[in-house]
């Protein structure tokens, strides 16, 4: 009954319809060489970490040598140990979490991650520290790019995420590490 | 003197405290223009954003059934409530069926408006507000002070002190890192011990049924992955068309807010958790009335960015507590009165109605161009304080014919030389309450440019 009134109000209410723009376009000529650079300067602006390989074969090498702990989602063996009604006390536990980003958007470091890439939802934001793999050509310009690319996601739950997380909320000082990861980089390949 | 005026000079009485907050929302404001001016589309984009709103707006009924019809898809459970009672019944309804009695809590000014805390503590259900800023004021029990920064108005020692009481930090350490770092044990806790989630909704997708939200701390998400049950709260204006619209919102909420690019999550609840339950409620409570507003329409587009408010000079002199609303600022002062015009009817007059709060609204709302309308309005309506009425009608009078002006400003000038300071400064001159008075020049424009204008003819030189 609540539903109904508050249509019927709406009814009565609202203007003559308006009609809805044209999709904003991205403006300025794509430069898929600068779209890196771009995302490398905003990551450096949001708290986060760079690390840059050559390819697949030197992530690895990379990873084993300089993150040998890490919990790391890209591998299939690590799901079994992490299924998805994984108790939350044992996600807790949680240190260095390691992700495959899906793609990055240039003008704000973000990195898009749907519910495909980890077995539990809690996993990118309980961990001490993440970390996720992006490959160098999934980069786009802005959040139209963006969404046209993930807008189209049909799993239940997907996040863009651009840094460590972080508060100001004393005094407006700067904390990484509010309530989610203390620590985020990004090794490109 | 009013409600807001007297509030404001409460504030104003810790003068260092009132520079502080007026320079720090100053730095907010200015790392805006820096976001803003890094994106060279982005007058386009606040057109863009402007738009869509005023579309949506004039769609909003079948919106909200596509929303609800696609969200029912998903395996969510859509829920309506037309006022903050009904709401706060549907919520507690949710949380008794499943027998839940620990409930976290991510920031939503929707619940602050519906009352929702003390309702649920009523009954016996406690809820702990998660965003560090929301917990501080919490433990306070004070109300958020600003939409953004909901404790901008306290001071790292006051916090310090309140942790040491609540959660037993050292006496004495004021260190942000150090508190804020306590405060992630303590509320670690409570979200892995939590039943029930609740969040806001910066944005509802309604092509798609998903509710999408925003938070720098991931308190939102750390709550809804945890807890076997999460409950979204919308206004019925938070809908947008497409995934596609939503790029240009995301785009300009976290710059015009606190001057990043885009805050670290952005959140995309779709479906359920497996096992899990995911409600929400979609609530009017004024809402759908505001929207027969013709004049005032434009203030429902608001995403609750708190630009206006960093940027108002008044705001920044005066604190969000001098409002006395939910939503303070510029913004707030639109939409309170509506709500209660009894309670707020002083709050349109706090303003300078210098315009900058238009200017950096990423919706393009025309928040100083309502607010002198409802000026307008109030003094129509007769709803403002009577000296206030009185002075303007008096004022009127004498701006309205020439002798009566070359009379008073004469007046004027005589009695602010020549009468005591006490006699000037009487309680009935609100403006020279810590003002002074302009020093008195020994003739009036006119009279100088009869003097010396006089005789040299040009166009308006006739004397």
């Amino acid at each position: 009954m609540d539903r109904d009134k508050i249509l019927q109000t709406i009814r009565e209410n609202k203007a003559k319809t308006a009609p809805l723009p044209k999709p904003f376009g991205s403006p300025t000529e794509k430069q898929d060489s600068g779209l890196i650079n771009r995302f490398k300067e905003m990551l450096q602006q949001v708290g986060g970490g760079c690390f840059e390989v050559n390819g697949a074969e030197e992530l690895h090498a990379f990873v084993g040598e300089h993150f040998p702990g890490a919990t790391d989602f890209r591998k299939e063996e690590t799901w079994k140990e992490f299924p998805p009604d994984c108790p939350k006390e044992k996600l807790a536990q949680l240190k260095t979490v390691m992700l495959e980003g899906q793609f990055g958007v240039a003008e704000n470091a973000a990195i898009w991650l749907d519910e495909t890439r980890f077995p539990n939802r809690l996993i990118p934001f309980i961990a001490e520290e993440l970390i996720v793999c992006l490959y160098s050509k999934q980069i786009v310009q802005d959040m139209h790019e963006a969404y046209s690319k993930s807008g189209k996601n049909t799993t239940g739950f997907g996040v863009f995420i651009s840094g460590p997380s972080k508060t100001a909320d004393i005094e407006q000082n700067l904390v990484f590490g509010a309530h989610g990861a203390k620590k985020y980089s990004v090794i490109f390949y | 003197m009013t409600g807001h005026a007297q509030q404001a000079g409460q504030f104003l009485k810790n003068r260092e405290r009132a520079a502080w907050h007026d320079e720090t929302l100053w730095i907010v404001r200015q790392k805006r223009d820096k976001m803003a001016r890094a994106v060279p589309e982005w007058e386009d984009l606040r057109e863009q954003a402007s738009q869509i709103k005023q579309h949506t707006l004039s769609e909003l009924d079948n919106y909200l059934v596509q929303f609800e019809k696609q969200a029912q898809k998903n395996g969510a459970q859509v829920h309506w409530a037309g006022d903050a009672a009904r709401f706060n019944e549907v919520v507690s309804g949710i949380i008794k069926e499943n027998n839940a009695t620990k409930v976290v809590k991510s920031k939503s000014m929707l619940t602050e408006e519906c009352g929702l805390n003390p309702f649920l503590e009523k009954k016996g259900i406690g809820v702990t507000d998660t965003d560090l800023g929301e917990r501080i004021i919490q433990f306070r029990e004070e109300p958020p002070s600003h939409i953004v920064m909901p404790a901008i108005h306290l001071k790292k020692e006051e916090i310090g002190e309140l942790f040491h009481e609540k959660l037993h930090t050292e006496k004495g350490n004021f260190d942000p890192t150090y508190l804020t770092a306590a405060a992630r044990v303590h509320l670690r806790q409570k979200f892995l011990e939590a039943e029930v989630a609740i969040t806001g909704v910066n944005f509802a997708v309604a092509e798609t049924g998903t509710v999408v939200v925003c938070t720098n701390e991931g308190n939102a998400d750390m709550g809804v992955h945890a807890a076997p049950v999460q409950i979204h709260c919308v206004g019925i204006e938070k809908m947008i068309p497409r995934m596609t619209e939503l790029g240009v919102f995301i785009r300009l909420l976290a710059r015009s807010a606190t001057g990043q690019p885009i805050t670290t999550y952005t959140s995309h609840y779709q479906r359920p958790k497996p096992g899990g339950q995911m409600h929400i409620v979609i609530v009017d409570n004024g809402r759908s009335e505001h929207l027969g507003r013709e004049d005032y329409r434009n203030a429902l587009k608001c995403i609750r960015c708190g630009a206006c408010m960093n940027t108002c000079p008044v705001y920044r002199r005066s604190g969000g507590h001098s409002y006395g609303s939910v939503i303070p600022g510029p913004i707030g002062s639109i939409l309170a009165p509506h709500s209660h015009i009894k309670n707020y009817n002083d709050l349109p007059f706090a303003s300078s109605l210098c315009g900058s709060c238009s200017d950096v609204c990423p919706v393009k709302i025309d928040i100083h161009d309502q607010l002198y309308r409802w000026r307008q309005d109030l003094s129509e309506k007769k709803r403002i304080s009577p000296t206030k009425r009185h002075t303007m009608k008096i004022a009127g009078k004498i701006l309205a014919g020439s002798k009566m002006y070359d009379f008073s400003g004469k007046m004027a000038r005589w009695g602010i030389k020549n009468l005591p300071r006490k006699l000037v400064y009487n309680r009935l001159n609100v403006w020279g309450k810590e003002r002074e008075l302009p020093e008195v020049p020994k003739e009036s424009f006119k009279q100088w440019y009869k003097r010396t204008q006089q005789g040299k003819g040009g166009k308006n030189g006739q004397g």
